[in-house]
């Protein structure tokens, strides 16, 4: 027990960098870290480290971390909407103009149905956006490396479209579309075959979305946690580690951004799928 | 060569196999892009997004592989 806390703090220091060791415990510590126990490595977090890293909380790490962003998120959401002023001040200032990108960015999709679809997609970005960020920093932990998480927000957006396609096309118009819109006799004929080519398409968007977000992050969190042990076994005669990971951080911040546009980019996309296509005529 | 070799041989392979196949499409993808911003640099934001949705579709196929690796590399060394 004392050897696994000996490790938390070493690899806590490591990822500080090598100036607050000064506190970390014993240097054979060191050797041990890095996720020694079987699969992939990866860094021990809030809960792990108050809970010694076994017992039933361990398994919920996930979600505690899932609802500690959605809370936060919430928080701030709630403290800019009560204050809010005609001449805003900093805070309120930022949060705006994340706001208002959020907005342009989905206008040039959507067009003039942005704001009925702004809330649903604004929200999913930062969502992940910052469930892909909590990993990087320390004792945080990345909701996204579960595949439950994932697929229930990649779930989500398939009922969610779905559900857009069969409100504003009309349940007859929506299974039309499904069919792949047949106009003609051939198109017609087409439809045994194109109704299960479309059904199984849409099933797998889902698994496409989910599995994306997924490999991503754990990747990218695997590779933050490999190279943080790597710079421990490099000096693991002292207690001072060296930042190997710093570079894979910038990396990360990239990835992760990218992953949480992406994800948002699609799902507006399987939803303009579903709108009606007159519309969007260009 | 036993179960166990052959599984830690080849399931890191994979990965760069995958990774050979998704290098070759992002780059052919990122580069025809950065052509056409080149020649048209007013519809710089749409390319973008065109570029980003494509490279995540081609990227796709790596994670794939990735997930099939991490699911093969819990059964290697027990």
């Amino acid at each position: 027990m004392l050897l696994y806390y000996g490790q938390v703090i070493t690899v806590t220091a490591a990822r500080f960098g090598p100036w607050l060791v000064a506190t970390a415990s014993g240097g054979e510590a060191g050797e041990h870290s890095g996720g020694h126990e079987g699969g992939a490595p990866h860094l021990p977090n809030l809960v792990s480290l108050l809970t010694g890293g076994h017992g039933p909380v361990n398994e919920w790490v996930n979600v505690i971390f899932a609802l500690a962003v959605a809370l936060f998120m919430v928080i701030v959401a709630m403290s800019v909407y009560r204050k809010r002023q005609m001449i805003p001040g900093p805070f309120q200032n930022a949060i705006e103009m994340m706001v208002e990108g959020m907005y342009n960015f989905i206008y040039s999709i959507l067009g003039n149905d942005t704001k009925k679809y702004l809330p649903f997609l604004g929200t999913l970005f930062f969502y992940i956006l910052i469930n892909n960020w909590i990993g990087m920093i320390p004792l945080g932990h990345s909701p996204s490396t579960s595949l439950s998480i994932t697929a229930s927000l990649a779930i989500l957006v398939f009922l969610y479209a779905q559900w857009t396609g069969i409100q504003r096309l009309g349940i007859g118009s929506y299974l039309h579309h499904l069919a792949g819109s047949p106009v003609d006799v051939i198109g017609w004929c087409m439809v045994p075959l194109m109704f299960p080519v479309h059904v199984i398409g849409e099933l797998a968007k889902p698994f496409s979305l989910s599995l994306r977000l997924f490999g991503n992050i754990t990747g990218e969190d695997t590779l933050i946690a490999v190279f943080v042990g790597l710079g421990i076994a490099i000096l693991a005669f002292s207690p001072v580690g060296i930042p190997l990971q710093l570079p894979f951080y910038f990396l990360g911040l990239l990835l992760s951004t990218i992953q949480a546009l992406v994800f948002t980019l699609l799902s507006t996309i399987y939803i303009l799928m579903m709108l009606p296509h007159e519309e969007h005529a260009h | 060569m036993d179960y166990q070799a052959t599984l830690a041989l080849a399931a890191p392979l994979a990965v760069g196999l995958a990774a050979i196949g998704s290098g070759l499409g992002i780059g052919k993808a990122v580069g025809a892009a950065m052509e056409a911003i080149g020649r048209q640099p007013e519809a710089a934001g749409k390319i973008q997004t065109a570029m980003i949705i494509g490279a995540a579709f081609i990227e796709a196929l790596t994670i794939y592989v990735f997930i099939v690796f991490i699911l093969a590399s819990g059964k290697i060394g027990n």
